[in-house]
């Protein structure tokens, strides 16, 4: 039998690591016993390796076998055995590592701690009513978070490694016999052939995920909050987490769950479907509204009713500018004044505000450089934008779109935009799901959950768009 | 095979029979047959209606085949492929004819002179679009504004029911002016025809045939009801408004104290007029694949060139498109309305006999 020489096998994993400021090993030796401890000391509670793996063996008075260290003196509750070549892999995973020169076998310990977020409510996603609870950084708390809400055996957490440098764990979560087979398949395939030296956060591997990569929609959903992993979960959806990464995303994705809201299932029905109509709206009012405004003014100023044409005609008399480079200027002028707002300190925020909205809005108005209808539609629909945040970055490009259409063609110019738009939509389904149902096509029993809200109890099938292996929620 | 469900096919099937109806056709028909038009109307419809079954009926022996398969088993390549060819034609010019009589339209309300270029550049990305992503996600589009698109619809013939209107005066025309109106209004109907070639890709395990018959139905009565309210609106003076449906709200005095309500009428024009040529141009590239063994890509550079060319040359002149439908476009209609399902009948009838052989 070939036993280790534990000081030879230390200097390997240490030169490996080329020697890395954290890496640490202990000795300790009885008689011509002679046991190693292999770790990295940023990455293990210290406290615990005192007290469950150091102290028992300094108060132990027999001879030590590798059984009896396995079984009774080390006070650990994930312990396992391991190959020698896994060794190094383990170490950087956080455990300690325990070679003897009594015996061939390994033990790998898992005494893994760092620093982490508490879970709070997170900023993306206040709510009045409901859970507050939101995802952190560590894997461990997320699948925690979720195991809590699904005491099911069908609950799958299955982890892979992606990155060959980060070796991040992603995890495939889903219900099994209520998730579709086909797609989680799909996912373990597509997750396997990411070829990527780092994942850093799950934003990372979602354009590996996605049918269109370069596509400007979003495919896949994301949360940060634990509740609405869980009710996806129910619904047949995967989830995926992503160590290091507060956002888990959910796949298959369609377009309307941006319009839906936790908040919605914490209040009446009624009330969120009418809080949905404003939604809609809002995209509606973000998306046109200024290239509309531009299509009346410029190709269409007669369909305008006369008292708001005469406004009109008033304000923008002796503009420097033509209707529509002050449409863009106005609409590039908040968008500046957007991102230095996200990017300054809170400190600065006010001044930024005073400056934007006093001296640029009102100034420009009173110069005569623009014009106040103008600044209204291009406020009123920059404030529409965030009735939807999180389709916010796609809208906003789009706005751009159509100011541009409704600038050069008109109102055919913004119908026809439309209608490409959603030709373009509806030929990409995410994950075998048409992307606009339950509208397009129209799946009748999905309408429960769409614009206009059903109670909660009558909710008793899963939704169909998204092919469920079971049906019924029961 | 992406296919549509039964539903996509009847709002399909609507949009093609609004087509060429709902703008310039009553005050047309209007010039030769009055108030009675509406009896032409009706059973032009009716000979339509006659194809559904032979519709279904071919679709559900043939199930998964393609129309141009079908034909060239049983009558060879050679009349597949004239029969193709007048359908090629048949499409383009329906296009052509759904795009000028809207081009004219908006030229004169909306944007008050020439636009055609912006028309183009408009439409002609959109369409090409359309053919590329297929009848599947262009279907589904239609549904997601198919009940907006008929909101509008009915908005308009609502509102015009608060303005005066009176009974028509009908049984005004011998029968020679009736015929000759269903001959030479002819072209604007028989657009059944496009479901035949897309029989394929229509899925009848999704939904009900007998929606087939109610959305046909639905769009029929409704072109119905706008004729008679735009006569009963008009009454003698119809031939002169030259867009029924738009003009049903234009002189509603009370309701444009508010504001233009045109505009949606506007908007449903756009959109109808939109998904029409999405539909016609379709069929054409699907026609033109189905005659040269050519990539999609092809097709569409082919549709685009036609459609620019025979535009410019041949049809610039409106009035050259509107003599082109009432005079020479209608022997096509006849052959490719009444003869290909006839031939169809023929088919069904043959298989029957072989069946009752075996």
């Amino acid at each position: 039998m070939s036993y280790f020489n534990v000081e030879q096998e230390v200097k390997k994993v240490k030169t490996t690591l080329n020697e890395c400021v954290d890496f640490s090993y202990r000795y300790y030796k009885k008689d011509k016993q002679k046991l190693a401890f292999i770790f990295l000391k940023s990455i293990i509670d210290s406290q615990l390796f005192s007290s469950a793996l150091y102290f028992p063996l300094q108060t132990y008075e027999g001879e030590f076998s590798f059984d009896i260290l396995k079984n009774d003196l080390i006070k650990c509750v994930d312990i396992k055995e391991v190959k020698k070549e896994e060794i190094v892999d383990e170490v950087l995973d956080g455990r300690v590592i325990l070679l003897t020169n009594f015996s061939d076998r390994i033990l790998s310990i898992d005494l893994l701690k760092f620093p982490t977020r508490i879970p709070s409510e997170p900023p993306t996603s206040p709510v009045i009513q409901g859970p507050r609870e939101g995802f952190v950084e560590d894997l461990q708390t997320n699948v925690t978070l979720i195991r809590r809400r699904i005491k099911s055996q069908d609950l799958v957490m299955d982890v892979v490694r992606v990155g060959t440098k980060t070796q991040t764990k992603v995890c495939i979560t889903y219900l099994k016999g209520i998730a579709n087979k086909k797609i989680v398949k799909e996912i373990r395939q597509k997750l396997s052939k990411i070829e990527i030296d780092g994942v850093l956060d799950s934003y990372n591997i979602l354009y590996c995920l996605e049918k269109r990569p370069g596509s400007l929609f979003k495919q896949i959903g994301n949360t940060e909050k634990p509740d609405i992993v869980v009710s996806k979960l129910l619904e047949g959806k995967v989830a995926i987490i992503v160590d290091n990464s507060p956002i888990v995303l959910t796949i298959p994705f369609i377009f309307i769950e941006d319009l839906q809201n936790s908040n919605d299932y914490y209040t009446n029905h009624h009330y969120s479907s009418f809080v949905r109509i404003i939604r809609l709206l809002g995209l509606l009012i973000a998306l046109i509204a200024p290239g509309f405004y531009l299509a009346l003014q410029l190709f269409h100023y007669n369909i305008l009713p006369l008292n708001f044409l005469i406004t009109i005609a008033d304000t923008t008399q002796g503009l420097p500018f033509t209707p529509f480079l002050e449409i863009l200027f106005i609409f590039l002028l908040f968008q500046v004044l957007y991102e230095v707002s996200l990017r300054l300190p809170s400190y600065l925020g006010l001044a930024t505000s005073v400056v934007g909205a006093l001296i640029l809005g009102d100034t420009g108005v009173k110069a005569g450089l623009i014009s106040p209808p103008g600044v209204i539609i291009v406020a009123l629909s920059k404030i529409a934008l965030y009735t939807i945040p999180e389709q916010a970055p796609q809208i906003t490009v789009l706005q751009l779109v159509f100011i541009v259409l409704g600038g050069s063609l008109g109102l055919i110019g913004i119908v026809s935009g439309m209608v490409y738009i959603v030709n373009y939509l509806n030929d990409f389904d995410s994950f075998s799901t048409p992307y606009l149902a339950p509208y397009s096509p129209r799946i009748n029993q999905d309408l429960k959950d769409a614009i206009l809200m059903n109670p909660s109890f009558s909710m008793k099938h899963r939704p169909q768009s998204f092919s469920p292996e079971k049906k019924e929620r029961t | 095979m992406k296919k549509i469900s039964i539903n996509q096919c009847g709002i399909l099937m609507v949009l093609c029979i609004f087509a060429n109806k709902i703008l310039l056709m009553p005050s047309l028909m209007y010039h030769q047959t009055s108030a009675d038009s509406i009896f032409v109307l009706l059973v032009l419809f009716l000979l339509d209606f006659i194809m559904l079954p032979i519709f279904i009926k071919l679709k559900k022996v043939y199930k998964d085949d393609k129309f141009y398969d079908v034909l060239k088993a049983k009558i060879g390549v050679f009349f597949t492929k004239l029969i193709y060819i007048a359908l090629l034609i048949f499409f383009m010019f329906k296009c052509l004819l759904v795009f000028s009589i809207t081009y004219v339209y908006f030229k004169q309300q909306i944007y008050q002179e020439e636009f055609i270029f912006l028309a183009l550049i408009a439409f002609l990305p959109v369409i090409n679009h359309a053919i590329f992503v297929g009848v599947r996600s262009f279907s589904r589009t239609i549904e997601l504004f198919f009940w907006i698109v008929i909101a509008g619809f009915i908005f308009c013939l609502v509102i015009s029911l608060f303005t005066p209107i009176s009974m028509p005066l009908f049984f005004t025309s011998n029968s020679s002016e009736f015929f000759s109106s269903m001959y030479n209004h002819v072209f604007a109907f028989g657009d059944f025809i496009f479901f035949f070639l897309i029989m394929d890709r229509i899925d009848f395990n999704k939904g009900k045939t007998k929606n087939l018959y109610f959305y046909s139905l639905f769009a029929m009565f409704l072109v119905l009801i706008l004729f008679f309210l735009f006569y009963a609106k008009y009454q003698s003076t119809a031939f002169m408004h030259n867009n029924a449906l738009a003009d049903l709200l234009v002189f509603s005095v009370q309701f444009n104290a508010i504001g233009r309500l045109d505009i949606i009428a506007m908007l449903t024009i756009m959109f109808i007029t939109l998904f029409q040529i999405e539909i016609f141009s379709y069929a054409f590239c699907d026609c033109f694949m189905s005659i040269f063994p050519l990539n999609k890509t092809f097709s569409v550079v082919i549709f685009d060139i036609l459609f620019l060319l025979l535009y410019y040359v041949f049809i610039g002149k409106y009035e050259t498109m509107v003599a082109s439908s009432l005079f020479w476009l209608p022997y096509l209609a006849v052959f490719v309305n009444y003869l290909i399902p006839i031939i169809v009948i023929f088919l069904l009838l043959r298989l029957k006999n072989n069946i009752n052989d075996s």
